[in-house]
This record gives structure tokens, C-alpha cells and sequence, in this order.
């Protein structure tokens, strides 16, 4: 008797382009394409609109740049004299229009209070602020997903972790910081309470010198995302019908969790995190103040205080830009995440 | 079930009593609290004038950093000699104010314009929605921060730049609500029966977003309060000697390991306050069925 | 010996009661007289309990059947009637407010002792279960292939490769067309018929003894339907299982079934073979489903869906009908 012939499976990538089996479809590579540049048209207005109310609110209000630098006793030549020198006494409007068309030739203008480009300021102090909210963000959702997967399994972990996460959300991440800088370096010695030693240096000192405001930073995205996820998982565990089957087949109880309840939270928790940049940005701006890590959030709290528009201008643009990519790249994961979205539906 | 348990206890007490006792046995996420959040907003209200608290900002040197339990001073004092407990209360009175002002103007103006861009739709809900864009996109901190800084400080300015936060986040939940509420067929049944646009807003929308509003404005006193402090503790904000939590949290640091409750004592309140509204907001979530 | 039905004449005819049949004169089941030590599945006096904050209901009130290897038993009755739940309390698959009493003897292990441990390693491999919603039944964030090949792995340790192979082979005797490209496919990208497919080549991958298909075919349509039952037939038959056939469907079951369990709030009501029971309907109950099948000018059974509350307080059907 012959040996049956196994059929040749079609492995994914011999899919023809146009085939409807699945996998990257061209409806899947259009939709993707059709987000992209969504986002990108509605940015440039948005980012337009942005600088221009910085630039309409800081320009409004009482004060300038010139009259910070000197301080309380300036007298009002000097101001003027340094208004012209910084340019300040053109009308908004052009002064508005100049740092446009300086934008516009990748030109971000220059610090009224040290003069130097406001790229390089801001290109010196990206790469902190990214270290720091990139690692937050990631030992936020991991810690979350392992506390979730926890109190799935153990009803004691599932009260702690309610405790936790109901602590986490409650309490403002600057009281955390400073208990924690207070108590654990200052007191206790443990760790450095301030300054910031880039990676190139030292990688051990790197890590040392980020442990606590990581800490503090992540804890409340930490205890958002474990609340979502403990619920999201519990309602799938208990009311999905493709729980029971995969417990019918006879999968164990990790793997029930994991492998099927899991994959289908993660992408309300991808929607979570993106909703949460906002104040990850915001708490990112405190932290660096207390623990005076040299980031952009500590030179934009410097720049507001003396009325440094120009840099103001700069920051503000930056995070408004890798706020709408973050966001572009929230929804592309999501697409890739949930199948149900963006493929053929029949 | 409650009932059964009341009823011996409160047998001779009549009725009315053995209803509320039972009604609040059973509804004891939302008792607790609430209770927790009312003795706080009554204290930092009424205290002072029910007992002589020394003003916040009178302090004497000479009675600087005293620590908690001192005689004539329940709490100690702080680096300036004043006291700690009537800077507690009169700082949470402030921080108080500012968050409740800030989620009045929220939920009013906010809850308006989000309610009518929902409602109206097409061109006016996209030139909105376009609009909220801006200030969502936009760092809001930032904003806020620009805003506290130009205008000096205080109370006053500290609300404004705090609603230029909340305004666009009320807006953009009302919006959500009124368009699920739009989808639904009552609303068609209501347009049909004749009902103006008035009549509708009022008495079929209104009343179906309203929950919704009221739980994000719950929570939204947490957050503001948690801002706030922030701003004062950055010193943006409510500006020294007027004591606000945030600002006291950023005094206290320097004798954090002299005297501890300087930090704790603000930072607890604050804490104490979130979590209360927090909880608040998850039992009327359960318990009016909103996700 | 065949037990199906022609498909010419309908079944309300086939099984018509004769005109002199006598009443019946209790309304006890009767036991299906076999030799008791050649049961596959021996379930004897099982109750199932809910506890509901503090207070308990009965979805199941002291059941009894018992089904031959190769044999198939349909239990028939209308939501709530307890028909699932009873199947799903011998696995060990209903939720931790479920407290269970009885014995549950497979092949002569008593299943109700197993730890879930123990348990895991009947569910698939010995007993497996096909469920009725395929909508909610499959993961929409795993390709269907996956979901199969996850069966056969669990229960024949073979590799990726071929539990793949396996599984399009699998589909393939199921009939469904080209499988190699349908196993990359999502569950919300295929058909209801082939949604039910593919949850019988889960349940078949582990070569169960026993399949219990729980109202498999209650959202499908009339066509796809029967090539469902169709379907399940063949496999019982090919591979030699036992089969529970679930459903509210008297019609559907009596193709299927040699012996019919009609359940009524959580009771049997009536057990007998299935022409015994189509012929001499003994209980009230049974005569009116009938009946309703028949669309005889009749009282149909009120359409009662007995919840969990009206059984707390002991509402019991009774039939008004001469």
C-alpha cells in the first residue's frame, strides 16, 4: 500500500498577494496605508495649531523673556535694549512667522536665554526623557501583565493586587517620588537620590541612577493597565465561549489563560497605554524636576520660567510630533493585534 | 436579607431608621467613601471656625519645626514656625476649591460643547472635534504650566489654566455619551412624536449622560487635586506663604528627615482625598451600569 | 441496523401513536433495559446545585442515564432544562458556584472523584465536547488552524509540521474545501458551517470515546444543518463513539438517537429508545412536544423557559392538554 501523500500545506508567504486566506492581504497593506496618512494629514493642522497657541498664550501674558533674564531690579532700558537685541520687539505676528519659515528649513531657532540652537538643546536632552518614559512604559505593562496573570490563578494575589492598583492610581506620582527619594536615598542611602549617569559611562551607573524615578513614573500606568487587565481577564475567563472549548480540549489552566484569554486583551491594553501618554509625558516633566535627571521635561520647566519662548516653541512641537506618532503606532499595533479589524470581512 | 439583620437592631428605633440602617449596610462602598470625603471637606471648611486654629501664615521663628503632638500645636509646625494643622486645613481648603471650581467649569462648559458636537454632528461636531484635537494632542501640563507661570500664580489663575485641562476632557466623554445615546431608537421615537430639539436635549439626553458626567467629574476632582498639587509643588501654582498641599509637600522636603510628617501629613490628605474619590466612582460605576 | 430515517417521510408520520394507545399510567421514566456492565457512560442520580449569593438552585435534580459504546443518546428538552449543564458537570467544566453530587462512571472510573487534574486528561483525549455558539466558541485572535493543531498536539504529542498535516486532514474528511489555505483563515472569516467544522476537528483530534455535541446546530441554518448532523454521524460511525446528542430539536435528535432523554427543569422527565418513545409516549410532557411537533390543534407546551428563580420556587410544568 502506498504511503498517503502529505499535502503540501501552503505556507503563508506562498499566498498569492491577492489571496483572501489572510495573512498581509493587500485590503490589510491598504487600510494600514490609508491610517498612515490619515495621521500625518490631520498632524500638520494639529501641530500648526498647537504652536500657534503656545506661541498666542505665551506671547499674551504678562512678562517676557527679556525682563526674566535681568531679574526683579532691570531697569526699562535695559529691557529694551535687550528686547531688541533677542528681537522681542517685532510684532507677534512676524516673529511668529520667522520661527514658521525658520521650521520650515529644519531650523528651530535660537534660545533667547543662552542663545544656542534650540535642536541641540533639545537633541542633547531627547535621548534622557526617552530612556525614562520607555522604560517606564515597559516595566509598567509587564509588571501589569504578570500581576493580571497572577490574580487570575490565586484569589490572594487578586485582593493584593487590587489593594496595589487602587493604591497606585490614588496616589500622585511626586509624593511617590519623594517618599521614595527620601526614604530610600536619602535616608537609607540605597540608591543616588539625584542626577542622571548616561548609558555610555556606565551602564551599571546608567541603571542605578534611573531604578527610582522609573519606579516612580511607572507605578500609576502599572496600576491602570492591571485593573484593566484583571477585569478584562476575569469577564473573558468567565463568560467567553472560547474559554470553555479551549478547557473542553483539555488545555491546562496556564495555558487557558495565557494562550487564548491573554491574546485577546492585548489589545485594549495597546488602547490603555496610548490613552495614557498624555500623562506619562506630564509625570515624566515632575519627575525629571525632582530628581533633576537633564532631560526635556527639566529644560521645559526652565524655559517656561524665564519666558524662553523660543524653546518653549521647540519642546512643545517635538512632543506634540512624537505624541501623534505614538498614537500612529497605538493603532497600527492594534490593527496587527485584533484580526477582526482591517481584514477581509466576509 | 439586610433587612433581617436591621430589624433586631433597630426594632424600637422605627422605621425610618431601620431603612437607612439597612440601606447602608448594604451600600457600604459608597457610605465609606463618601463619609471619608465629607469629614475632609468639613474639616478643612468648618474647623477653623469651630476652634481657634492659629492663622496658617502667622508663624514665629521662634516656634519653627516643632514636631507632631506639641503643646498648642496639635500637628507641630513647620519650617516657619506656623502651624501645621491649620496650614492642612487651609491648604485643603484651597486645593479643594480649585478642584471643585475646575470641574464645575468642566462639566458645564465642557459637558455643553461635547453634548452639542454630539448632537448636532456633521460640520459643527467636525470643526470641534478638530479643535479638541489641538488641545489633546497638546501636552496639556505644558499648557497648563505656560498658563500658571504668565499669570503669576494664585488661585485664580491656577483655576483657569486648570480648566483649559478639564474643558476639553468633559467635552470629549460628553461627546462620546450623546453619540451612543444618539444611536439609540428612543431618540429616533422622540424626534418622530414631534419633540423640539430643546425637549430632547433636556429630558432624553441630559438625563442619560449625566451619570457618565458625574462619575468623570468625581474622578476628575482626583485628578485636579493631584494637578494642583503638583503645580503648587513645582511652584507654578498656588504660591507661598498661602499653603496648598502641593506647596507644603515641596517645603517639607528639605526637613523630611528631621521632621517626616511635614511631607506625610499633606501627602496622606492628598492621598486620602484620590482614594476616596476613586472608590466612589467604582461603586456608582457597579452600580449604575456604566463600563 | 440502520437507525435512520428515510428522508421522504417525515418523522410525525413515521412515529405517529397509534390510535388505541393506552394512557399512561404514571409519569415515571422508565430505565432503558440493558445489561448495565457494557456501559460506556453510566450516570447515576445527579444533582447539580448553583450556589447564587447564599441562596441554591437546582439545575439538575437527580438524573440517571446510561449510554453503550458506539450508541447514541439524545437529550432533549427546552433552555434551562438542565440538558448542558449535566453534560458539563461530569467534565468538570462548570464554574466554581456549581456544587455536584451523583456518580458519573466512565468506562468504570468514576469521573466526579477525579481531581482536575486527573480530569484534564479525560477532556479531548477520552470525552470531548462540541458546542453550540461557534461564534464565541472559536478565539478571533487565532487562526482556526492553530486552534486544531493545539488539540492534536495536547492529545498525540506530534510535532508542529504534522499536527498540521493532521489537522487539514481532519477538515478534509470533514468536508470542507480546500483546507490547506482555510487553516491560515481567522474565525470571523469563515461560515457558520465551517466555523462547526472546525470545532468537530477539534473534538475528533484526540480520538474521544465519547463526543457530546451540546445544540451544535441550533445557529445554523436548515441546509447546513443537516450536513452538520450528517457530519457527526459519519464520524460516530467511522470511528466507533458513543454520542450525546444535545438538542431542543425533537426532530433532529430522533434522526440521530437510539435512546432519547427528554428533560424538563432540570429532571428527566422520560428515557426510552427512540421508537419506543415516539410510539408510547408515556409522560404529559413528552406527548406534548410531540404533539407541538406534530402541530397537532393542541395547547403547545407553554413556551417556558424555566428559569433558574421559578425552579427556587418550585414551579413545575404541568400539561393542560386532554
Amino acid at each position: 500500500m502506498t504511503k498517503p501523500e502529505l499535502t503540501p500545506i501552503v505556507e503563508r508567504r506562498d499566498v498569492p498577494w491577492r489571496s483572501w486566506a489572510g495573512g498581509l492581504s493587500s485590503a490589510l497593506s491598504a487600510v494600514i496605508l490609508g491610517l498612515v496618512l490619515r495621521r500625518f494629514a490631520t498632524a500638520v493642522p494639529v501641530a500648526l495649531g498647537v504652536s500657534v497657541l503656545t506661541f498666542w498664550i505665551l506671547n499674551l501674558l504678562p512678562g517676557n523673556a527679556a525682563w526674566s533674564l535681568l531679574g526683579t531690579d532691570a531697569t526699562a532700558a535695559d529691557a529694551a535694549q535687550l528686547e531688541a537685541k533677542l528681537g522681542l520687539d517685532l510684532p507677534a505676528t512676524e516673529r511668529y512667522l520667522q520661527w514658521l519659515r525658520g521650521l520650515l528649513s529644519g531650523d528651530l531657532g535660537k534660545s533667547l536665554a543662552s542663545g544656542r540652537p534650540v535642536t541641540n538643546l533639545i537633541a542633547e536632552r531627547l535621548a534622557v526623557t526617552a530612556e525614562l518614559a520607555g522604560l517606564a512604559v515597559l516595566l509598567a505593562t509587564v509588571c501589569a501583565v504578570g500581576m493580571a496573570l497572577l490574580a487570575a490563578r490565586t484569589p490572594l494575589a487578586d485582593r493584593v493586587g487590587a489593594i496595589v492598583s487602587m493604591v497606585g492610581i490614588s496616589l500622585p506620582n511626586y509624593v511617590l517620588a519623594i517618599v521614595l527619594v527620601l526614604g530610600l536615598a536619602v535616608h537609607a542611602r540605597i540608591l543616588p537620590s539625584i542626577g542622571f549617569v548616561p548609558i555610555q559611562e556606565s551602564p551599571w551607573g546608567n541603571i542605578k541612577s534611573l531604578i527610582l524615578p522609573v519606579s516612580a513614573l511607572a507605578f500609576p500606568l502599572f496600576s491602570i493597565c492591571s485593573r484593566f487587565l484583571r477585569g478584562d481577564l476575569a469577564e473573558q475567563m468567565e463568560r467567553e465561549g472560547y474559554i470553555l472549548t479551549a478547557k473542553a480540549k483539555g488545555v491546562g489552566p496556564w495555558s487557558v489563560l495565557v494562550r487564548h484569554a491573554l491574546r485577546n486583551s492585548l489589545a485594549g491594553l495597546v488602547t490603555i497605554v496610548g490613552l495614557n501618554l498624555g500623562p506619562l509625558i506630564g509625570g515624566a516633566v515632575v519627575i525629571e524636576q525632582i530628581f533633576a535627571l537633564p532631560g526635556i521635561g527639566r529644560l521645559l520647566l526652565q524655559a517656561i520660567n524665564i519666558r524662553d519662548v523660543v524653546v518653549v516653541q521647540g519642546i512643545v512641537l517635538v512632543i506634540a510630533l512624537i505624541t501623534v506618532s505614538a498614537t500612529l503606532c497605538v493603532d497600527l499595533l492594534y490593527l496587527a493585534l485584533d484580526p477582526r479589524i482591517g481584514r477581509g470581512r466576509r | 436579607m439586610a433587612a433581617a439583620d436591621a430589624s433586631s437592631v433597630a426594632v424600637a428605633a422605627g422605621p425610618r431608621f431601620h431603612s437607612v440602617l439597612s440601606l447602608a449596610r448594604s451600600s457600604l462602598d459608597i457610605v465609606i467613601p463618601s463619609a471619608t470625603l465629607m469629614s475632609i471637606v468639613f474639616a478643612c471648611f468648618c474647623l477653623p471656625a469651630l476652634t481657634s486654629l492659629p492663622s496658617p501664615v502667622a508663624g514665629r521663628v521662634l516656634e519653627s519645626n516643632l514636631p507632631l503632638f506639641s503643646p498648642g500645636h496639635f500637628l507641630g509646625t513647620d519650617l516657619n514656625g506656623n502651624d501645621s494643622l491649620s496650614r492642612l486645613v487651609h491648604g485643603g481648603r484651597v486645593s479643594i476649591q480649585i478642584a471643585f471650581a475646575v470641574n464645575l467649569i468642566g462639566l458645564v462648559l465642557g459637558g455643553t460643547v461635547g453634548a452639542l458636537s454630539g448632537y448636532l454632528g456633521r460640520f459643527v461636531d467636525a470643526l470641534i472635534m478638530r479643535v479638541l484635537d489641538v488641545f489633546i494632542a497638546f501636552p496639556s501640563l505644558v499648557l497648563v504650566l505656560a498658563v500658571a507661570q504668565g499669570g503669576g500664580g494664585g488661585i485664580a489663575n491656577t483655576i483657569w489654566s486648570l480648566s483649559l485641562f478639564s474643558v476639553p476632557a468633559f467635552a470629549r466623554v460628553a461627546r462620546a455619551a450623546t453619540l451612543r445615546i444618539r444611536e439609540q431608537p428612543f431618540v429616533d421615537a422622540a424626534v418622530l412624536s414631534g419633540a423640539g430639539a430643546g425637549r430632547i436635549v433636556f429630558r432624553h439626553l441630559v438625563p442619560n449622560i449625566a451619570p457618565q458626567l458625574i462619575i468623570f467629574g468625581l474622578l476628575g476632582i482626583g485628578i485636579v487635586i493631584v494637578i494642583e498639587g503638583g503645580l503648587s509643588f513645582l511652584g507654578f501654582g498656588v504660591q507661598a506663604p498661602q499653603p496648598s498641599w502641593g506647596n507644603m509637600i515641596a517645603q517639607g522636603q528639605q526637613l523630611f528627615l528631621s521632621n517626616p510628617s511635614l511631607v506625610l501629613l499633606p501627602s496622606g490628605m492628598l492621598f486620602l482625598v484620590v482614594l476616596s474619590c476613586n472608590l466612589l466612582g467604582d461603586a456608582l460605576r457597579t452600580r449604575w451600569n456604566i463600563a | 441496523m440502520e437507525h435512520r430515517v428515510s428522508e421522504a417521510q417525515p418523522i410525525s408520520e413515521r412515529f405517529a401513536p397509534p390510535e388505541d394507545a393506552p394512557e399512561p399510567a404514571t409519569r415515571t421514566p422508565q430505565c432503558v433495559p440493558e445489561s448495565t456492565s457494557t456501559r460506556l457512560l453510566e450516570v447515576r442520580d445527579l444533582h447539580v446545585r448553583f450556589q447564587m449569593r447564599g441562596r441554591s438552585v437546582t439545575a439538575v435534580n437527580g438524573l440517571s442515564f446510561g449510554l453503550q459504546a458506539g450508541r447514541c443518546l439524545a437529550i432533549v428538552g427546552e433552555s434551562g432544562s438542565g440538558k448542558s449543564v449535566s453534560c458539563r458537570a461530569f467534565l468538570g467544566l462548570l464554574p466554581r458556584s456549581a456544587v455536584v453530587s451523583g456518580s458519573a462512571l466512565f468506562a468504570g472510573t468514576e469521573l466526579l472523584a477525579l481531581t482536575e487534574g486527573q480530569l484534564r486528561s479525560y477532556r479531548g483525549s477520552r470525552i470531548a465536547m462540541v458546542f453550540q455558539d461557534a461564534d464565541n466558541a472559536l478565539n478571533p485572535t487565532m487562526r482556526v488552524g492553530d486552534q486544531i493543531s493545539e488539540a492534536i498536539r495536547l492529545h498525540t504529542g506530534l510535532d508542529r509540521r504534522s499536527a498540521r498535516h493532521k489537522a487539514i486532514e481532519l477538515l478534509r474528511s470533514l468536508k470542507m474545501q480546500a483546507p490547506e489555505h482555510r487553516i491560515h483563515a481567522y474565525p470571523h472569516e469563515l461560515s457558520g458551517g465551517m466555523k462547526q467544522r472546525v470545532m468537530l476537528a477539534m473534538a475528533l483530534a484526540g480520538n474521544p470515546k465519547l463526543l457530546i455535541a451540546d445544540e451544535s446546530t441550533r445557529a445554523l441554518d436548515v441546509k447546513t444543518r443537516t450536513d452538520v448532523v450528517r457530519l457527526i454521524e459519519d464520524a460516530k460511525r467511522s470511528r466507533g463513539m458513543a454520542l450525546i446528542f444535545i438538542s431542543h430539536d425533537l426532530g433532529l435528535a430522533a434522526r440521530l438517537a437510539d435512546d432519547m432523554l427528554v428533560m424538563h427543569a432540570g429532571s428527566a422527565v422520560e428515557y426510552a429508545p427512540t421508537e419506543e418513545l415516539f410510539r408510547h409516549p408515556r409522560a404529559p410532557y413528552t406527548r406534548a412536544l410531540l404533539d407541538a411537533m406534530r402541530g397537532l390543534d393542541c395547547d403547545p407546551p407553554p413556551h417556558h423557559t424555566v428559569s433558574c428563580n421559578e425552579i427556587v420556587n418550585g414551579a413545575r410544568f404541568s400539561v393542560g392538554c386532554p
